[in-house]
């Protein structure tokens, strides 16, 4: 166990101790900063007119009429599309008389939460990252004195593997710090202590902001483990830093197209990339009829044993002729 | 000294493809002795090494070090044994000292101390600071040693390490080797293609050709002189007139000549003879050289008289 720390100790010591390690974490922080000042500029012209409230009001006259508009259109759930627009009637009532301003853009969690989206690039990082650490050994060398130290195999694998998880984690606390930092300088932190604005059965709840938050991440979060543990795999079993980047970032960014043009087919729901936005399940529509969020997490689960089974069977039987 | 086998390979055999690269190899290293692994290049030393890591597996037959299996008990067996496999790559964007820490975390029970040991004992303190990649060849050679004795191992296997060193180094280096296997019984195996580099460092050789191994000899073997068969050159003045001698006296012996010299392979003890019968003749000897050549010739036929350098 101490020797496991030790190697994680050292996979970590090895990434950061490059210099394109920091010049990854360097361009997500200009990318927040940058981001921030953006969105200040924009926000700053459209809010000189209204104010939050009177805005809220208009926009439920507006739709207080539309639901009474409401006819059925083929295909369009009527009641699921009246439980919508009855859900933000209800939340933005509760605003005017709670007076939470709404979240979106102008306050710091705002700010936080429009960064999430942010994650992909997180994911790109981490790609790069899962892609060097096994077939970096092998193009350099270094793989040798690696293994042949009293450690089988599957331990260094697993330390490898960890340290990038590791990375992932501190590139996302960094991300959510920065944001957060960035959002509170450019909006002010009088809305730190401001709740999420939940919707159950009917009432509107407030949710603590921050485990808000954390949802919001780990649901970003799916797809990068997903992403980063398939780079891994193909980072060890092709030994090629490029090929491992190359083809992971074109799996993530074809990946929700791929499932699009699919989707006539049944079988679209075994594709990973149908099952890797969990968020359909609380607002929004799975790919295929009949998907679950049990289905979803099974197919995810499957994908991820089988990348590391691969990861793993290749790295302990192959021959290290490098 | 003991000659307790530090590591036993046995019946060793590796086949890529169709190709039978290593084929049925046994032999021992014990404690206390530098063993020298000789054979021209692409006859299988680096492969037979890679097998005795654990890099790439066995297709038949088991190397056990200290005991343990390397296939089926691999922490065990590797634990007490450091090397170099060709060339020692380490992490040039590391500096040489967090290479040292790096390898000394794998062990779990190296101490600062011993990692500074090292350094001096392999005298890179000036520049273990440094990155590596401003090392120069022979300092990435000297890292490389430190990171193999880093662990006090009683088995040092070395691929060819010599390749880089200046003489002074390959001096230096050497008498280390010397000092660890006697003073502390350390198993040393050494690969090179260079006979004239083994014989001055080891205390037994093995001969590899075509994943075969030959021979193994015993280097004071054939330093001992009453039994042994060696190349005699003379310089002589009339070569000719020695040839017609020496054909006379060794009649089943070819002999080699040069411009001012003739060469024959005998027992050492007929040297007198030779020597009495050229004084007879008026021959005028000017000098004699002996090089011990069972080994050598055997190493000649395999590298075909390219392979010593
Ligand atoms: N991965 C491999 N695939 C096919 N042949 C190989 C492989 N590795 C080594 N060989 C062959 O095995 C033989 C022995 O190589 P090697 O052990 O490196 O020799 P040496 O170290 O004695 O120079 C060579 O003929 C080489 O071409
Ligand atoms: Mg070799």
């Amino acid at each position: 166990m101490r020797r496991m720390l030790n190697l994680i100790q050292n996979e970590n010591m090895k990434i950061f101790r490059r210099l394109s390690t920091y010049i990854m974490l360097g361009l997500l922080i200009i990318i927040v900063v940058a981001a921030g000042v953006i969105s200040k500029n924009t926000a700053q012209q459209a809010s000189i007119n209204t104010d939050w409230k009177t805005q809220l009001t208009q926009d439920n006259t507006t739709m207080q009429k539309s639901l009474t508009d409401m006819q059925t259109i083929p295909g369009i759930d009527l009641e699921q599309s009246r439980a919508a627009v009855e859900k933000n009637i209800k939340t933005n009532n509760y605003r005017i008389e709670h007076n939470l301003p709404p979240v979106q853009g102008k306050i710091v969690w705002g700010f936080v939460t429009n960064m999430v989206s942010t994650i992909s690039i997180v994911s790109l990082f981490v790609i790069i990252i899962a892609a060097g650490i096994v077939a970096g050994e092998f193009n350099s060398g270094t793989i040798k004195l690696l293994l042949i130290r009293p450690l089988k195999r599957w331990k260094v694998l697993l330390s490898k593997y960890l340290a990038v998880l590791l990375f992932a984690l501190d590139s996302l606390i960094l991300l959510f710090v920065a944001s957060f930092l960035v959002g509170g300088i450019l909006y002010g932190w009088s809305g730190v202590g401001q709740p999420y604005l939940g919707y159950t059965n009917g009432n509107v709840t407030e949710i603590n902001m921050l485990g808000h938050i954390f949802t919001t991440y780990a649901y970003a979060c799916v797809n990068l483990l997903m992403m980063v543990t398939f780079a891994f795999m193909i980072s060890t079993v092709f030994r090629s830093n490029s090929l491992a980047v190359g083809i992971s970032l074109f799996l993530m960014y074809t990946g929700t197209i791929l499932v699009t043009l699919l989707s006539k087919y049944s079988w679209v729901k075994y594709i990973l990339f149908a099952n890797t936005d969990l968020t359909v399940y609380t607002n929004g529509l799975p790919v295929a009829k009949g998907m679950t969020m049990t289905f979803s997490l099974l197919v995810l689960a499957v994908y991820f044993i089988l990348f590391n089974a691969i990861s793993w069977a290749v790295f302990t039987k192959r021959d290290v002729a490098a | 000294m003991q000659t307790k086998p530090v590591a036993q390979f046995k019946n060793i055999k590796k086949k890529i493809g169709k190709k039978m690269i290593i084929d049925d190899i046994s032999f021992e290293v014990n404690a206390g002795e530098i063993f020298g692994f000789l054979g021209p290049n692409g006859a299988g030393k680096t492969t037979t090494i890679r097998m005795l890591f654990g890099l790439i597996s066995m297709t038949e037959g088991e190397i056990l070090v200290n005991g343990f299996s390397i296939k089926h008990d691999f922490e065990k067996a590797i634990v007490r044994v450091g090397g170099i496999i060709e060339n020692p790559e380490m992490y040039k964007y590391l500096t040489g000292y967090k290479n040292l820490v790096h390898y000394a975390r794998m062990y779990g029970d190296i101490t600062k101390e011993r990692i500074d040991e090292v350094i001096s004992l392999v005298g890179l303190e000036q520049r273990i600071k440094d990155k590596v990649k401003t090392y120069s060849l022979g300092m990435r050679q000297r890292l490389g040693l430190a990171q193999a004795l880093l662990h006090k191992p009683n088995l040092i296997v070395l691929d060819e390490p010599t390749n880089g060193l200046d003489p002074a180094g390959i001096h230096e280096f050497r008498k280390h080797l010397r000092m660890l296997a006697e003073k502390e019984n350390v198993a040393i195996m050494v690969s090179s293609h260079q006979l004239s580099e083994m014989e001055l460092m080891c205390d037994r050789i093995g001969i590899i050709q075509n994943g075969k191994l030959i021979d193994i000899q015993t280097v004071n073997d054939f330093l001992d002189k009453d039994e042994v068969v060696m190349r005699v050159t003379f310089t002589v003045d009339d070569v000719p007139k020695a040839k017609t001698c020496l054909n006379q006296m060794f009649q089943e012996q070819e002999t080699l000549e040069n411009e001012s010299t003739i060469s024959i392979t005998i027992d050492s003890s007929k040297i007198p003879d030779i020597v009495a019968a050229f004084v007879r003749e008026g021959i005028r000897i000017s000098g004699l050289d002996k090089e011990s050549k069972t080994l050598e010739q055997k190493f000649l036929d395999i590298t075909g008289g390219s392979g010593i350098a």
